[in-house]
């Protein structure tokens, strides 16, 4: 009796210590492998699928839940990602799709609500889909609000009215939305800043001395080129040929780290790029250990690199808070987009990529205080610009 | 030429499209099998599918314009857009899909005269760079506009249509309208190779001078083959706004142009069996490749998708050229080498 005891006992105990199995969910992204994004597609699916295998192992088995990320090339093509969503929704069941940019946005976001699986986006948000109730969000806010952190700064530095000069493309919706956002701010702040001139120019252009010769009639003190990366170049030729130093402002997509490509980064120097996440050379970034410590694919670390890598830990993170919520085995669309909203996420946990951030059905982008941090170049080298994030001014939806 | 044995005993027998037993059975056998594709595949191929047939519509509006009338024309996919535009607005109205569809065509068909104007006095490349204008004026006058109209920079939602209350928008179910859509297409034609406007565009393309002798008004058939041409594009557009449920500029560019025009010229021009052939021969290559990549970049960690992505472009740019180096009469003559050499089996071909 005793022996039978012991092992009814020893085979109880072995069942209870038996990891349990985990439950799997599928996260789908997309990718833009041929289409103009291509060349920094490598880096920017690293930055997910590395996230996810550290988060499953460190993470993910302690919750009995594992992340499997499937990758799309959705070419950066609306009719592409309509035609291959169904599929997602019927081969995958994904409980959040990674989105890459404003086609994603375009087709997806009246269909989001009905099919039940939030998006979220690594690429700055746009005004033209500022509207609530959606199911759409990106970790980040407007490329207006982006700027408006650095341009806050910029002016408090300088003092008086800082003079805004734009340069844009009429036929890129996304493009044309971060100058009117920016107008938006300088009607908010009158006495701070004023958009003294736009200049239309071609996506990619060969030469922009004539438009900037224009420009600089009217005294910018920044000139703001969030379009491609051809106009960022273009500008800085310009200003060269013309002899004259004015700050240029980029973004991301078109930032410092895609001119220094192929871009003599001495002609930069005094540029600036803004966003709303750590830039990748911060001294102390947590996220950039963990990715370089678990590396999948073959991608590098940079900025593209640390924007997905930040996607990807956000949508972990509200992965963690619908399982606390609703159970490992019963996660859903429904209770990741509940999740996201219901909970704020701390630049801890966030592990100092992002900062402390949190959703409402208001808009697509994080509420309440937002914050940016920027690089810039000094000696012809991309440089941190400080440790601190800065605070955007808070302005209303243009 | 048909089989030894085959006669016809009145004119419209020998005037059918399908004139034989054999050729109806292969087209019913074809229809069978587009019918059967949801049934047979995944909503990947569906999807791939319903692309395919608006392409079909598109390209089917360029062979009108170039194949049969000779009018080049590399803004098709604006005319397609103007289709677009015209049913995200009519959608947004309330309009119902039966209204909306020849709406969306006659306004692009109208649209398209404005550029069918200048062919009263160029042809040729000169014809080419006036219709240049209209791809380029395209996204200009729906950025001009004012943005309640056509959702300037924004875009246009658009809800699928619906029949009786029953959405269309799922993708089995608009996969069907649009293959009902294409088979209407497809008859329409064929039959317009027959009629008396179709051989009349076919005199003005094979020479203007000796139509005008004969008593064919030129000028108002270069006209017609315009608005012929961009009621198929219209109809396309009301598609693609439908499939993609929102309609903005960048869905529209002379990329997108070229590539029918690509289509048309790798099919062969001047048949109806040319558009089909090259909107399949082009979609398979880009569709295939394209798998081939993923699952090379899937199975193999360390390939690099900018690269095995880069590949496939090189690798279709070789199919296309290949394509028109050994069949320069486009796809279309191919089949009708083929085609033929079956039917007089055993018998050698001329």
């Amino acid at each position: 009796m005793t022996i039978r005891a012991t092992i009814a006992a020893a085979a109880l105990l072995a069942a209870v210590s038996l990891p349990a199995w985990a439950t799997d969910y599928t996260m789908t992204a997309s990718a833009d492998f041929s289409g103009p994004f291509a060349d920094v597609m490598p880096n920017a699916m690293s930055g997910i699928e590395t996230v996810a295998a550290w988060w499953n192992k460190d993470v993910g088995a302690k919750l009995g839940v594992k992340v499997n990320i499937k990758i799309y090339d959705m070419r950066y093509d609306a009719a592409v990602i309509a035609r291959t969503w169904p599929t997602i929704l019927s081969r995958d069941q994904p409980i959040m799709h990674l989105g890459f940019g404003s086609p994603d946005l375009t087709t997806l976001m009246t269909r989001l609500p009905n099919d039940k699986v939030p998006m979220l986006i690594g690429t700055a948000m746009v005004g033209m889909v500022w509207k609530p109730m959606g199911w759409h969000f990106s970790i980040r806010p407007t490329y207006s609000h982006e700027f408006a952190g650095l341009l806050d700064k910029l002016q408090k530095q300088r003092g008086g009215k800082l003079r805004i000069g734009a340069v844009s493309t009429q036929t890129a919706a996304g493009f044309v939305d971060q100058v009117k956002g920016v107008e938006k701010l300088a009607a908010t702040y009158p006495d701070r800043f004023e958009v003294v001139d736009t200049q239309w120019v071609a996506t990619s252009p060969v030469s922009m001395t004539s438009s900037i010769r224009a420009m600089l009639e009217k005294k910018p003190d920044v000139i703001l080129v969030g379009g491609t990366t051809a106009q960022v170049t273009a500008t800085a030729s310009a200003l060269e040929e013309l002899n004259v130093k004015v700050p240029i402002i980029t973004s991301t997509h078109n930032g410092l780290s895609e001119v220094a490509k192929g871009f003599d980064m001495k002609k930069m120097n005094g540029a600036y790029s803004a966003f709303s996440f750590a830039p990748d050379n911060q001294a102390k970034l947590p996220l950039r250990d963990i990715y370089e410590a678990n590396k999948v694919g073959n991608g590098q670390w940079g900025i593209i690199t640390a924007q997905s890598a930040a996607q990807a830990l956000l949508a972990a993170r509200v992965l963690e808070k619908a399982v606390a919520k609703v159970g490992k085995d019963k996660v859903t669309g429904q209770a990741m987009y509940d999740a996201l909203l219901a909970n704020k996420f701390t630049e801890q946990e966030l592990l100092g990529v992002l900062p402390d951030l949190a959703f409402d059905n208001t808009a697509p982008f994080p509420v309440g205080a937002i914050k940016v941090k920027a690089q810039v170049v000094m000696d012809g080298k991309i440089q941190p610009l400080g440790d601190e994030w800065l605070p955007v001014p808070a302005f209303e939806k243009w | 030429m048909l089989p030894t044995g085959i006669q016809f005993s009145t004119y419209s027998g020998e005037a059918g499209i399908l004139r034989t037993t054999r050729a109806r059975i292969g087209v019913l056998l074809l229809i069978a099998l587009a019918l059967a594709v949801p049934w047979l595949s995944g909503p990947y191929l569906v999807g791939i599918g319903t692309q395919m047939f608006i392409s079909l519509i598109a390209v089917y509006g360029l062979h009108v314009t170039v194949g049969m009338a000779g009018q080049i024309n590399i803004a098709q996919s604006a005319f397609v857009g103007v289709g677009a535009f015209a049913a995200a607005k009519c959608s947004g109205l309330g309009l119902p899909f039966w209204a909306v569809l020849p709406i969306s065509a006659v306004a692009t068909g109208l649209v398209s005269v404005l550029f069918a104007l200048p062919a009263a006095r160029v042809k040729g490349f000169y014809l080419a760079l006036t219709t240049l204008a209209a791809q380029v004026l395209f996204p200009i006058v729906i950025l001009g506009a004012p943005q309640e109209w056509l959702g300037g920079l924004v875009g246009l939602a658009v809800e699928p249509p619906s029949i009786a209350g029953y959405s269309l928008g799922a993708p089995t179910p608009f996969y069907y309208f649009t293959l009902g859509l294409v088979l209407l297409a497809t008859c329409a034609i064929f039959n317009l190779h027959r009629s008396r406007f179709g051989r009349a565009l076919k005199a003005v393309r094979d020479n203007d001078v000796a139509a005008e002798v004969m008593g064919i008004p030129v000028l108002r058939y270069k006209i017609l083959a315009f608005f012929a041409g961009s009621l198929f594009a219209g109809v396309a557009g009301a598609c693609m706004a439908w499939f993609v449920q929102f309609v903005t500029i960048e869905s529209f560019t002379l990329f997108a142009s070229v590539w029918y025009l690509g289509m048309l010229i790798v099919g062969g021009v001047g048949s109806p069996v040319g558009a089909i052939l090259g909107v399949l021969f082009i979609t398979t290559i880009q569709e295939g490749l394209h798998e081939v990549a993923t699952t090379v970049m899937r199975s193999q960690s360390h390939a690099v998708g900018g690269a095995v992505f880069a590949t496939t472009n090189i690798v279709l740019g070789v199919c296309i050229l290949l394509a028109l180096i050994f069949e320069p009469r486009g796809l279309a003559h191919r089949w009708s080498v083929l085609r033929t050499a079956f039917q007089i089996w055993p018998f050698p071909r001329q």
